[in-house]
Order: C-alpha cells, then structure tokens, then sequence
C-alpha cells in the first residue's frame, strides 16, 4: 500500500537501477553515457516528485496565493543546477568518445581498454 | 629524573658535525685535503664539547635542553644523563680516530663518506643524549639510514648485497621498535621518558601487555645489537664496508641497539619490573646462545673481517648478559663491556684495514708472515686480541672478571661456564692469527738460501699516520683503560655511578 | 564588523572569478595567462593567511552566501580543521601551478595552454568551496566543479592514453558523483534541510531509519570513488600517471584527500557517528577496505614499472591509511588521519612533481631508466629522497608524526590488526621507494643516458619540489605547531 502511494519513489528507484546496470553491462561507451543520463533523470525525477505537491501552484508570491498549495521550489532549484552539472558531463564525456573513436577506431569499451599500454617513455617524449 | 639543568651544550653537541658537512659543501673540489681535516677538526670539536661536559657530569649534574614537543607527553628533548654520557663519550671518541683514519683509508668518493660519517655522528650523539624513547628512536631511524651509504661505500656487488640486507633487517626491526613505541606510550601512561628507577609498572596495564612492549623493544633492538637469530646483516656488512665504517659499525652502531636494550632494562622497565615479569632468563638465555654460537661460526671464517664480525656478536651479548643477570657487578660488567668492545674491536677492525690497505689480503690464510711487513699494527692487532680472550691487564680482564662476580652475585655459576667456553672459543679463533702473523712465514724470504730464516722486522715504514695512530692509540687505551679504570671519564668511573643507583 | 568576514568567501570565489576572466587575457596575450593566473591563488592563499587566528577557538567562522540565515541560506563554515586544509590546498595548488609554466609549454599544445589554467583554477576553487562549505547541496555543486575540471585536465594532452585514462575516470566518477545527489535527495527527503549542522540535529531527532542509512551508504561509496577506495580505485593508477605531471600532483596531494575529508564531516557531523550500528558497520567496512587498500596499493606499487604508476599505486595504499585513521574513532586516530593528508599532499605532491622533472628534461618514466640520476639531476634527486622518507614515515619528517597517530589511534581503539597493517604498509612503502632512491643514487646509469655535468630542471620547477619536500621535514620537526589544534578539533568532532 505504501509503496503504491510512493509510485513515483519507485519509479525514481527503477529507472536509477536500470541506468546503474546500463552503465556497468553495456560494453558501448555511448551507451554507457545514455545509461549515465538514464541514473542522471532518475535522481532528477526523485528531486522533483519530492516538492510535488497534487494539484499545487507554482511557488510564485502573487497576492493571494496560499503558501500551503504551492510547490517546494527548493528541489526544483536544485535540480536545475543539478541538470546544468549533468549536461556538462555528457557533453565533456562525449567530446571524449569523439576522440577516443578517432584515435582508437572503437567505440567497445573492453577493446578499448585492453589495447595494450604504448611502451613507456613514449608518451613522455611525445611533447 | 634528577633535577636537571636547563643547556645548550648537548644540542652544542649534536649540531657539530653538520659543521664538517657544511665544509664539504663550502670548500672547492680543489681542496680535498683541507676539506677532510676540516672534517677531523668537526670530529674533534664534537669531542671536545661532549668532554667539557664531564666534570659537570661527575658532579652529578644533568643537562637537558627541549626541542620540540608535538604535545605535553611526546617531546624532542635532549638530556645527559650519566648513562648517555658514557655512551656519547666513548661514541664522539671512537669517531674521531675512525675520521682521521679515513682521510688516508679512503680513496675515492670522499665527500659521501665524510658527509654521512659527520651525519651519522651527530644521529648516534643524539641517540645516546635522547631524554625518551620518542628521541631515541627518531634519531635512532636517522643514523640506520644514514649508515646505510658507508656500508655500501666500496660500491661492489658484495657491498650491494650487503646494504639491501642491513636495509631490510633495519626497516623491519625499525617496524616493530616502532611498534614498541607506541605499545609503550599506549600501556606506559603516555611516560616514553627514561626514569630512573623506570617507569613503567603493573599498576597500568597487565602483564601480558607489558611483555609485549618489552619483547618488542628486545626484537626491535636486537637487531642493531646483533642478538641471534636477528644477527644476518652483521658478517655481511661488517666485510664489506671500508674498515674506518666496519669499526664504527662494531664499536657503535651495534651498540646504539645494545643501549637501546640498556634504557630499555634500566630506565623503561627498571631492575624491579624485570625481576618481577621474569623475563631476564629469557634474555640471558639468548644472549649465552650468541656468546657461544658466535664464536663457534667466527671459528669457521677465513675472511678476517668476517671473523671479527662473529666476534663482534658474540661479544655485545655481553653486555646483555650483564643486563639480564640483575646483580650490581653484572650490570656494571655489561655496561662497561660497551666501552671495552669499542676500544679493542674497534682496533681490531682498524688493523684489519691496514693490513688490507698494505697488503691487499683479506683472508686470514693469506696472512702469513705479515707481523714482519707490519709490526706495529700486528702487535697492536695481538694485544687486543689477548685482550679479547681476557688477559689481564687489559680492559677485556675487567669485563669478564665483573661478569663472574655478578653471576656469583646473582647465584647462576653457570653463566662463568659460558664465559669460560666463550673466552677459550676467542683464544681458538684469535690466536691462529697472531700465530699466523709472526710465527709463520712463507714466500721468497723462507727459501732464500735454502734454509728458513724469517723476514726482517721493518719498523716506521708500514703505512701512513693517520693509519697507524689510531690504531695505536686504541690498543694503548684498551691495556690503560683495563689497568686505571676509575681515572674521571674512563668507564668506571661513569658507569659505576649509574649502577650503584639502581643496585644500592 | 571587519572585512575579513567576507575572506572565507573571497577565499573560494576569486580562483572561479579568474577562470572565468582568464579566457579572455588568453585571447589576448596568451604568454600572460600562467603568470595571471597566480594571482587569484595567491590571492586567496594571502586571505587563507590572514583569516589564522581570527577563528575562535574550539569553534568556528561562519559566513553566510547573500546574507540569508542558514538553514535558508547557503553557509559556509571554517573551522580550525577546515582552515588548515584550505591553507594546505591554497600553498600546493599555487606551488604546483608555478611549477606548471615550463611543464605545460612542452606537453600541451598551444590552443589548449589557457584551457589548463581556466581549468586549474576551477579546480583550485572548487576544491576550496568544497572543504569550506557547510550546504550538502553546494558540497556536491563543487565536487562536480572539480570533477568535471579534473576530467578535463586528465586528458588536457589529448594523447590516446591520456584520453583513456580520463574517460575510465569519467566512467568511474560520474556515477558516483550521481549516488552522492541521490544521497543528499534521500537526506532532504526525510529531515527538508540541507544545511550540515541543521542536519546533524534533525536526524539527532528523528533517529535512524532506514533510508537514512541507505543515504549514509550512498554516501560512502560514491565519495569512496572519489577519494580512490581500495575497490573502487580503479580509475586513479591511469589517471594520476597520466596525466601531467602538475595535475597528477593535485589529483593525488589533494582531490583524494579532500574527498575523504568530506567523507569524514559527513560522518562525523551529520550522521553524528556512534548513533546507529548500521554506521558503525558501514565504518567497519570501510576499515576493513581500507586495510585492504593500504596492502594492495603497497604491493602494486613494489610490481610497477612506470615510476609515476606506482607513486599513483602508494596514493591507493595512502588513502587506505587516511581511512584507517578515521575508522579507529579515536582522537588520535582521526588527527592523524588528518595530519596525514596534510603530509601525503605535501609528500606526493613533491614525488610527482620530480617525476616531471624527469620527463621534462629527459624523457624518463621508467623506473629503471632513472638508475644513476644523481649526477645529472642532484636536486631532483634529492628532493624526491627527502619526500620517500616522508611517505615511508621515517622520522623526523612529517610522514613519522602522522603515522604515529594513525597507529597510537588504532591502538587506543583496540584495533590491533589495523595498527599492523599500517606498520606493513609502511614497510611496503620502504620497498618501494627505497628502490627508486638506490636506483638514483647508488646503481650506475646506462651509458650515454645521463650527462656528466650537473643540468638540473629549471628553477621554476625546482623550486617547488623543493617548497614541498622542505615542508614534509617542517611539519616533522614543527608538528607540535598544529598537532595539538587539531587534537582539540578532532575530539571536539567526536
């Protein structure tokens, strides 16, 4: 009973556990990053169910408006510099991808990983 | 602890040596000469600060000055107590000769070694003036690693070998001391200070954790001291370091872990503590297994500083054993013993680098002869050797004679017994040498004119000053020593003080 | 009312008000951007100075973002321990960043040059912000500031390994950095606040239930990847070899151990610690992880070959002693701990930092390769020699002090086991750095590998190295100078 009145706290749970297991399962490393996202848009969905409120108003003080019905604003706030944060990971982290399939021709993350270690002292004199 | 007096002079003390480093560091690679006397000079004015401090001592003063204190109970403190005193005196003397030993000893790479043998000095000063275990083992640390480069100095494959396993006995025992340390503060009521009486006691903490800091402290020392089986590292390094460092590492560093074992009976634990744990049977059971092991290995070896190393085991076992017999005049003999071992061992290993300078020979097989090609330094060789075994008049006599009284004393006629072997095992294994030296010759003098004669005596010419002198000295001091033992500032007079206090 | 109220703030905010400015003198005169970028440093290192003294004792300054009162407000609080790890960030960060100059005009290519400082002082300021602020929310703001900027700087060379390397620690991090906000989601959910103090007396209130300790647990493990874990310590060996050699200084002498000093407010002054069982057994797993990291990262570093790889490897093995020291509840145990991140940042730092002298001037990252380094690169050398026996723990350096207490603290907890471990750590430590010192000192180079007369790396680069090895003796010697402050501090946390 309680956890179908907390739908929305499993569903966040759901989809956190399913993007955990698409970044650890999935050998594709933008699918890796999609599952990232996945966990990323859980969390949000959390946050954002928490200062939800049924049939609330958007917490903006015009005259009149009954503080009791508005929204907790204060998670929202949060999650839009938490989706600022997420943003810019996905687009450094895809940058990389870019590189990395340019330079390792792959995009698998166990050959990518396993290809060997160039003999040492050669990165250090590359510069 | 006596009331002690606030003084700069034992910082005085320990600070000196860096004086030589600095003239290393200052002077042009032009120099050299004058660089390594400024080192004897650095040497010796260390000698003389610790020397102007001994009247004080004999009056029964004690100087302390603090350094540092991370909080109330774990400082950086330096004090002379008589106890330190002795070993800072006997340590700052043996050093000077081994300096001016080196200057001609030495033949290449000259800054390292001078520069670590000034560093080293000034660690083990500070070691015999620290006023707590804290102090003592911190310095303790310092002087392990910075002998590390004088055992390796030569830079051979032999020298190598040796160095990586006094590295590895050294950081393993300095492990555990480090343990002990903190077992000790934990179980000592944060008291690492050195009491008179000591200062550990049943009241805090139980039984078993009292004999753990002191096994601890045992095993962690017990290296340095060369207390078997941790003894390993001695017979490699002792070879293979140039003999200046071999008779430093004898006369001293072993004997920086022998008075960590003294602090520890004496000034942690305290005579009462002891009897009451039992744990001195234990001690002196090991320490008679080294006594004898030893000097059966020492027999076997033909390299002769191979050889004086067994024998330098063997004989610091006996100032544990002094130690461990509990009685007035064993403890006296132990801590006396700290003194003799470094003036007749010290001689001994200076010898052996003389004849290897001259002759090039290491092996005692190869030695035929050479009392003739090197007078002085055999027959300086020969009277430490006797002294060894304990002939009177020679300090060697004093140790034993106090030994055997103090296990009388303590009612353990047994321990005469491994006095007795021990000091027939010396004669077996020194002996030949000296035999070998001056009563045998072979080679082109012998077949001459068909008949055997034996080489000329050549006096004056055997090798350099510097060489000679110390080593001359040494042997002089150990019969002076062993006859006029209570002139101010020879053994007795310092240690007896500190024995009639904790055996009234 | 004085001006150095607002230090605090000024602190964190003037390193992220140059990277935001620096872009712009980059467009310009691109050679002024290293020398430019000192100044906000400097800056808030010259503040961080200034605020010594003015914290009450056994309490703490607070300041307040905008003027809003906490809970409401944003806060940021300094006590005597934060201070002192915002001064130890200031002092490494600028240090390593005067060392920067020669090193990056050799490995970075131009158009990525004034990238590496606007990243640097992100990093520099985040990390500041992140040991200061007193809001769980704004913690985690500035952990991904630095996250996101230590990303970046990993893979600054654009190599394919330096790329890799980061992408693995991006792999590693970003999900983590997610289970940290979940985390604080969890906390919000069931106290409404997020200010630290406020916190720590609402769940005081509340008592434990059970998602308070799920979050507890989030907590751990996603600042346990940060701060490199023993399980979870697989990105930092890459990334910390790999990257330049200033940035691997920061990453290992400062971000681990910022991380496992959050970890630590977390624990100590949010979930007040001894309050339920199930955090008393989340910190003995921890311990029991970290006792495992300090042999694992010892012994791995004995196994390298890459010099840089295994200084990497002894951070693995050092953290698990910080996380030693905190899980002994103690004290000691917990002054230790901190002490240690002061004299592993210093210790580390330094290590790294000659191994890019190394590079720099030769080439060289093989251990091996460095045999006979003495005679070409004495102050190299020794440097790296006085800042091993800082991270071997031999007295008198500062290595000794901190593992004093990290010992006497699981000691005084019982924890015999654990206080073995450390001392086998240690000795592990001696393994391997003593090789590498024998190797620069005592064994003959290969012919032709060194040159015969002395041509050290250039005084802006030795001059850090020997800042920091200098300071690992300091601390030794002078360690009753801050020991017993932080005492106080740690049993006040308790």
């Amino acid at each position: 009973m309680r956890l179908l009145h907390n739908y929305h706290y499993a569903a966040a749970m759901l989809l956190f556990c399913l993007g955990l297991h698409t970044v650890i399962v999935r050998r594709n490393i933008i699918k890796k990053l999609i599952g990232l996202n996945i966990m990323e848009t859980s969390v949000f969905f959390f946050y954002i169910s928490l200062g939800y409120l049924e049939g609330g108003i958007a917490p903006i003080r015009t005259g009149g408006a009954d503080p009791a019905r508005m929204v907790n604003p204060i998670p929202q706030a949060l999650i839009l510099t938490g989706i600022v944060v997420a943003v810019s990971v996905t687009a450094l982290a895809l940058s990389m991808v870019i590189l990395l399939y340019r330079q390792y021709g792959t995009l698998d993350v166990d050959r990518l990983m396993r290809e060997e270690e160039p003999e040492a002292g050669e990165s250090g004199k590359e510069g | 602890m006596q009331e002690s007096t606030f003084s700069a002079v034992p910082l005085v003390a320990v600070l000196l040596p860096w004086v030589s480093l600095l003239a290393i560091l200052a002077f042009p690679k032009r120099a050299e000469k004058l660089r390594l006397w400024l080192c004897f000079l650095g040497s010796l004015a260390t000698f003389g600060v610790v020397l102007s401090m001994l009247p004080g001592i004999l009056d029964g003063n004690i100087y302390t000055i603090k350094l540092a204190s991370v909080v109330e109970n774990l400082e950086m403190r330096l004090t002379v107590d008589t106890l330190g005193y002795y070993f800072g005196l006997v340590l700052t003397f043996l050093w000077l000769l081994a300096t001016v030993y080196s200057i001609s000893y030495i033949d290449h790479k000259h800054n390292r070694f001078f520069a670590f043998m000034a560093l080293c000095e000034s660690f083990i000063l500070g070691c015999a003036f620290s006023a707590n275990m804290f102090t003592y083992f911190i310095f303790y640390e310092m002087m392990t690693f910075g002998s590390y480069p004088l055992i390796i100095h030569e830079e051979t494959t032999m020298a190598r070998r040796a160095g990586y396993k006094y590295l590895v006995y050294a950081i393993a025992a300095g492990t555990v001391l480090f343990f002990a340390i903190v077992a000790h503060y934990f179980w000592g009521n944060g008291q690492l200070g050195f009491g008179r009486y000591g200062v550990l006691s049943l009241e805090f903490a139980s039984r078993a954790a009292l004999l753990t800091v002191f096994f601890t402290y045992l095993a962690g020392f017990g290296v340095k001291a060369a207390i078997m089986p941790l003894h390993g590292w001695v017979p490699d390094a002792h070879p293979a370091a140039p003999s200046p460092a071999s008779a430093l590492l004898s006369g001293v560093i072993l004997k920086a872990g022998a008075f960590g074992i003294i602090r520890v009976c004496f000034n942690v634990f305290g005579v009462d503590l002891m009897r009451e744990l039992k744990v001195y049977p234990v001690v002196a059971v090991l320490a008679c297994i080294t006594i004898v092991v030893a000097s059966v290995f020492a027999l076997t070896q033909d390299n002769l500083k191979r050889r004086l190393a067994y024998s330098s085991i063997g004989q610091v076992s006996y100032i544990i054993l002094g130690l461990a017999m509990l009685a007035h005049d064993g403890a006296l003999g132990g801590v006396m013993h700290l003194a003799h071992h470094a003036l007749m061992k010290g001689c001994l290993f200076l010898c052996a680098g003389v004849i290897l300078v001259k002759t090039g020979k290491k092996n005692i097989s190869e030695m035929a002869g050479i009392g003739y090609q090197l007078p002085i330094t055999m027959i300086c060789f020969s009277v430490c050797a006797l002294a060894m075994m304990g002939t009177p008049p020679s300090v060697g006599f004093v140790t034993k004679w106090l030994l055997g009284s103090g296990s009388l004393e303590a009612g353990l006629p047994v321990y005469i017994v491994v006095l007795l072997a021990s000091a027939l095992l010396n004669a077996a294994y020194f002996l030949p040498i000296v035999y070998i030296a001056f009563f045998r010759w072979e080679g082109d003098e012998v077949e001459e004119h068909g008949e055997r004669h034996h080489p000329k005596l050549v006096f004056g010419k055997e090798a350099d000053h510097e060489l000679v002198v110390p080593v001359v000295i040494l042997a002089a001091l150990v019969i002076i020593v062993g006859i006029w033992s209570n002139v101010p500032g020879f053994p007795y007079s310092l240690v007896s003080k500190v024995v009639n206090v904790i055996f009234p | 009312m004085g001006a150095w109220r607002h230090f605090p703030i000024f602190m964190i905010t003037v390193p992220l008000l140059g990277a935001v400015l620096l872009p712009f003198l980059g467009y310009v005169r691109e050679k002024w951007v290293p020398y430019a970028s000192l100044l906000p440093l400097g800056t808030s290192a010259l503040l961080g100075v200034l605020l010594i003294g003015r914290i009450p004792s056994g309490g703490y300054l607070s300041y307040h973002m905008g003027g809003w009162e906490p809970p409401f407000g944003i806060e940021i609080r300094l006590d005597y321990v934060g201070l002192f790890l915002m001064l130890v960030v200031c002092g490494i960060t600028t240090l390593a960043l005067v060392y920067s100059r020669r090193y990056i005009e050799k490995e970075v290519s131009g158009g990525r040059r004034t990238a590496y400082y606007v990243l640097y002082l992100l990093m520099s300021g985040a990390m500041l912000g992140f040991v200061a602020t007193g809001d769980i929310f704004n913690l985690f703001v500035f952990m991904e500031i630095l996250a996101l900027s230590s990303y970046a700087l990993v893979a600054i060379t654009g190599n394919r390994n330096a790329v890799r390397a980061a992408f693995k620690y991006i792999l590693m991090g970003a999900p983590s950095s997610i289970m940290v906000l979940l985390a604080i989601g969890f906390l919000y959910s069931v106290t409404g606040t997020l200010n630290m103090v406020d916190l720590a007396g609402r769940i005081a209130e509340s008592g434990f239930t059970e998602v308070l300790i799920v979050s507890y647990i989030l907590l751990v493990v996603g600042f346990g990847v940060k701060a490199a874990l023993f399980p979870l310590h697989m990105w930092l060996p890459d990334a910390h070899s790999i990257a330049p050699s200033p940035i691997s200084a920061l990453l290992s002498g400062l971000l681990v151990e910022v991380c496992a000093f959050a970890l630590v407010r977390i624990t100590l002054s949010v979930f007040t610690m001894r309050a339920s069982d199930l955090v008393m057994g989340t910190a003995d797993a921890v311990g029991v992880a970290a006792a495992a990291a300090v042999l694992y990262g010892g012994i791995m570093a004995i196994l390298q070959k890459d010099l840089k790889m295994m200084i990497a490897y002894s951070t693995v093995s050092h953290i698990g002693y910080i996380f030693l020291g905190l899980t002994a509840f103690t004290a000691e145990g917990l002054t230790g701990a901190m002490y240690h991140m002061l004299d592993h940042g210093l210790a580390k730092a330094c290590l790294f930092l000659c191994a890019g002298n190394f590079i720099y001037l030769k080439g060289y990252r093989r251990i091996e390769d460095l045999k006979g380094a003495w005679g070409q690169m004495p102050w190299t050398c020794f440097a790296f020699a006085l800042a091993s026996l800082s991270v071997i723990g031999i007295p008198p350096t500062a290595g000794f002090i901190s593992k004093w207490y990290l010992i006497l603290g699981n000691v005084e907890g019982g924890k015999w086991l654990y206080a073995a471990v450390l001392l086998a750590g240690s000795i592990l430590a001696a393994v391997y750095c003593l090789r590498v010192i024998y190797y620069m000192f005592f064994q003959a180079g290969k012919e032709g590998a060194w040159e015969e007369y002395w041509h050290d790396a250039p005084p802006a680069m030795l001059l850090p190295v020997w800042v920091l090895s200098l300071a690992t003796l300091f601390f030794g010697v002078f360690s009753f100078l801050i020991i017993p402050s932080l005492l106080k501090a740690a049993a006040y946390l308790l």
